[in-house]
């Protein structure tokens, strides 16, 4: 019986080691699925004893800040739903977006040496903080944009072409993030897409404005295109396919074409181009990439090189076909004509600091692209010029400002034409770029152009 | 003769020194304890101002305080009782106790008076029952008043937490199966050293096994009905366990015939099985095992609750007073092994295991070291019961086995079952003294 009292106590003791084993898989091998699963409440605790750093605007005005209620703290934007899209949200329901989402950690106070203030802070029982943003976006201007924008869906995105630092990046219609928990049943089946950052997310067909891209691509094949001439008779025929045009145009050179936005010449450059050389133009241009602004962006598409058929390569070179390009795509390409070629690597945020004031991260301006040559940019800027000056773009001019831009009335399927507008100013010494999109609301030349060229006078005129 | 005398004189002197040491041994582990209990303490005072929070200092230092004096009283009594499982005792319930203080300062102060009760009990228990051989004289008496106990809550009981055995007394509920199983596990001791001869051989043949007759086996049958009883009736399928498996590793350590065990776990598994297909509740149970996570809003919010938390832990937990235990339903009885485990880590969860495989070795030992097989038994079967429900629970919460609702020995709150297992200390202590001087 000794024996089998002896194999009892082996047989407790191995169970308890079997416990031992488990428990320590459970536990050291740490699983992400568990610490993350929304009904795992501890990360949300964390942050509810943590005060959640501010977020400024380029002029210091604050854009979100935390207010506390007793001990609850709240999360309250003081602007409203200016820049909603860009800040983002945090809610316990409906998890977070934006800004607030891609910068939570510093937000938090949990990088750098705030990591380790705050973990002795909790030992102590002391209040955690996080650190604070200050954003490139300009809220007066910004809600400038929001305003122009009014209740029509679109898109506006002014960038600083030397820097890259965006001024404005609106979508409309937005939301107040304020009352995010409230509207959230409302916003998700809103048929107009509230929450979508249309800036950054949105894919329309670019139109005419692509013809800016389709001019870089075919000057850098064939260089000696500056001085030839087309000859648009109206109409184009390509494979057994009538491609029509606006107006009979006539003889015109590039610059002319650009100005009056022949389509026929565009097509033809585009077919003269070739399919390798279009891809290659439109990466060029960065396109096809997230630039990595701070907040995401849908990179640009286009037909596959197997429906890149005739017809299909005619169609995109002129902004229409497959080619899907959000506004902030278009607002750099402008920049890169504007910068002599050069696209200055966007960027939402200039600077990170953490709880005591010291700086955690700052920006440190980069090119991302070099699109086009110098020589390129300057021929396709005077199209741009003459554009606004005597073309289709005539509504975009600020008075005492010379303005360049591209206008593009883009087709789709749902309806009246979107309105487009590119371009920059001033056009001698380049500042800035912008991108103005209106969804189904006409003509680039009479919607689009206007909501550009009051929001480039503002900025100018503040100094930007 | 004389030669004899003498050598008797010398043992005594040795066995009176060696016990002194015992004793001056569990003192210096009961220091310790101390403080260990008072760091607890401070960190939940300090940690969270607050008047409420004095009192968990006052709890701590009276505790401590009285298992002190139970420990000077086996000493001026003469009391030779193991001297290791009082220290780990008192290790596992100061820790239950500041948890408790932690979770909910209400059930802390409460627990606090169980404890003292507990260890008042416990006394009792090594003074009146220290010649605890009688107690096999009355099997059938007691196993009959286990018996109508256990049953009563089926017919007048409450149901708590999905368990239908608990009986209102008034002032406070009462858990009669907790009681109940150190009654089997007497029983079955006495019952299978008066038998094991007949169990071990059998008296018919039956195909080439031998197998005792059914005056014989009868009662122990009956052990599997109580044990289908209770998973079935009071839905209380960790007790159920507990005693079924309790009662396989005595029959086995009386009889060394593992095709009992065998021929019992498929009977169990046999009734286990059909009350699956029979009884929704068990096969919720079982299911939520299974997978928590598709009903992870109702029945599979406890487990999912409870491994959230074991993994937040770490290696060395959150800290005390800094987690989040307070999502896990249920947190203070049945699931406060998570509630540890999340706030001092694999360092602490673990840390309580090898506290139950200490208390194990010295249960073992108090059995390996008895003479006679009744003592033998009822130690080796007290140490089982209660090394099984710690693991029992323990592998509830960390979803190794189906979660029960049965309490973490010493360190859950709970009335019934501290008193309940501060009486089995008790018996075990017993058997080590009564050991201690036949030598």
């Amino acid at each position: 019986m000794k024996q089998n009292i002896l194999k009892l106590g082996f047989l407790l003791l191995g169970l308890f080691l079997i416990l031992v084993g488990y428990l320590s898989y459970l536990q050291v091998v740490r699983n992400p699925a568990l610490a993350s699963n929304p009904y795992n409440r501890r990360v949300q605790e964390m942050e509810n004893q943590t005060v959640r750093g501010n977020i400024y605007d380029a002029k210091g005005v604050v854009l979100a800040r935390t207010e506390f209620d007793g001990k609850q703290g709240r999360r309250v934007y003081p602007q409203g739903d200016v820049a909603a899209h860009i800040i983002g949200y945090v809610s316990d329901r409906y998890g977070r977006a934006g800004l607030e989402s891609a910068y939570d950690s510093y937000l938090l106070g949990m990088e750098g040496s705030d990591s380790v203030r705050n973990f002795i802070n909790r030992l102590l029982g002391k209040e955690q903080k996080g650190g604070d943003l200050t954003l490139t976006i300009d809220s007066s201007l910004q809600e400038l944009a929001e305003q122009l924008l009014g209740n029509r869906r679109g898109a506006v995105v002014l960038v600083d072409t030397r820097t890259g630092a965006l001024r404005v990046v609106a979508s409309a219609p937005g939301y107040d993030p304020n009352r995010l928990e409230e509207y959230w049943p409302v916003l998700v089946q809103a048929a107009d897409s509230p929450l979508l950052n249309r800036a950054a997310q949105g894919a329309y067909p670019p139109g005419s404005t692509f013809k800016i891209i389709t001019a870089a691509g075919a000057l850098a094949d064939k260089p000696g295109l500056a001085d030839s001439t087309f000859n648009c008779q109206g109409y184009l025929m390509v494979g057994g396919y009538k491609l029509t045009d606006l107006a009979v145009h006539g003889e015109v050179d590039l610059k002319k074409a650009l100005a009056v936005s022949c389509n026929t010449t565009f097509a033809q450059l585009g077919l003269g181009l070739g399919t390798d050389s279009f891809y290659r133009t439109f990466k060029a241009f960065g396109l096809d990439q997230d630039p990595g602004p701070g907040i995401a962006v849908r990179p640009g598409t286009l037909a596959a090189p197997g429906d890149m058929i005739q017809t299909e390569l005619a169609s995109s070179a002129i902004g229409q076909g497959e080619v899907l390009v959000s506004p902030l795509h278009m607002a750099l390409a402008a920049a890169a004509i504007a910068n002599q070629g050069v696209i200055m690597h966007p960027y939402l945020v200039e600077s990170v600091r953490d709880s005591s004031g010291a700086a955690v991260q700052s920006v440190t301006q980069r090119q991302w692209l070099t699109a086009t040559t110098p020589a390129i940019s300057g021929i396709i800027k005077e199209g741009m010029i003459d554009a606004v000056r005597g073309g289709t773009a005539t509504a975009a001019a600020v008075s005492g400002v010379k303005v360049a831009g591209k206008t593009g009335s883009a087709q789709n399927p749902h309806g009246k034409t979107h309105a487009w507008f590119i371009g920059f100013a001033p056009a001698e010494q380049p500042r800035l770029a912008v991108a103005v999109v209106l969804e189904n609301a006409g003509s680039g030349a009479s919607v689009a152009a206007p909501v550009a060229g009051s929001l480039l006078a503002t900025a100018l005129a503040k100094g930007y | 003769m004389t030669d004899g005398s003498y050598g008797n004189y010398i043992s005594a002197v040795a066995k009176s020194a060696a016990r002194r040491k015992g004793r001056r041994v569990e003192w210096k582990l009961l220091s310790l304890i101390g403080v260990y209990a008072m760091i607890g303490a401070a960190a939940l005072y300090l940690g969270s101002a607050g008047a409420a929070d004095r009192k968990v200092v006052f709890a701590c230092v009276s505790v401590v305080a009285a298992y002190f004096l139970v420990s000077f009283y086996w000493h001026y009594s003469g009391y030779r009782g193991d001297c290791f499982l009082l220290p780990l005792v008192a290790l596992l319930s100061t820790t239950g106790l500041i948890f408790l203080f932690r979770l909910d300062p209400a059930y802390g102060v409460r627990q606090f008076f169980w404890l003292l009760i507990g260890l008042g009990v416990l006394l009792l228990t090594t003074r009146l029952l220290i010649d605890f051989r009688f107690l096999s004289d009355y099997k059938y008496i007691y196993a009959l008043a286990g018996l109508i106990a256990l049953i009563l809550p089926v017919f007048f009981g409450q149901e708590q937490g999905g368990a239908k055995s608990w009986l209102d007394l008034g002032i406070f509920n009462f858990q009669p199966s907790e009681f109940v199983k150190i009654l089997v596990v007497l029983f079955l001791a006495s019952y299978l050293s008066e038998n094991r001869a007949v169990l071990t051989v059998g008296t018919r043949n039956l195909g080439g096994l031998a197998l005792p007759g059914p005056q014989e086996w009868g009662p122990l049958l009956a052990m599997w009905g109580i044990s289908l009883l209770l998973l079935v009736y009071q839905k209380d399928l960790g007790a159920a366990l507990i005693y079924f498996s309790t009662f396989l590793t005595m029959v086995y350590v009386a009889t060394s015939r593992i095709l009992y065990v065998l021929f019992g776990s498929t009977l169990f598994a046999a009734g286990a099985a059909a009350s699956f297909y029979m009884f929704d509740h068990v096969r919720a149970r079982f299911e939520i095992w299974m997978n928590p996570w598709p009903n992870i809003e109702t029945t599979g919010y406890q487990i999912i609750q409870s491994l959230f938390a074991i993994n937040s832990g770490g290696v060395l937990g959150s800290g005390l007073g800094l987690g989040f235990p307070g999502y896990i339903p249920a947190v203070h009885t049945d699931l406060i092994f998570s509630a540890i485990c999340e706030e001092l880590g694999l360092a602490g969860g673990a840390g309580i295991i090898i506290l139950f495989m200490l208390f194990v070795y010295r249960g073992i030992r108090i059995a390996l070291k008895t003479t006679d097989e009744f003592a033998a038994l009822a130690a080796s079967g007290l140490t089982a019961l209660l090394g099984l429900q710690a693991f029992i629970i323990i592998a509830g919460v960390t979803k190794l086995l189906p979660l029960t609702g049965i309490t973490l020995p010493y360190i859950s709150y709970g009335g019934s079952s501290l008193v309940a297992n501060f009486i089995l200390l008790g018996l075990l202590l017993n058997i080590s003294h009564e050991e201690e001087s036949d030598l």
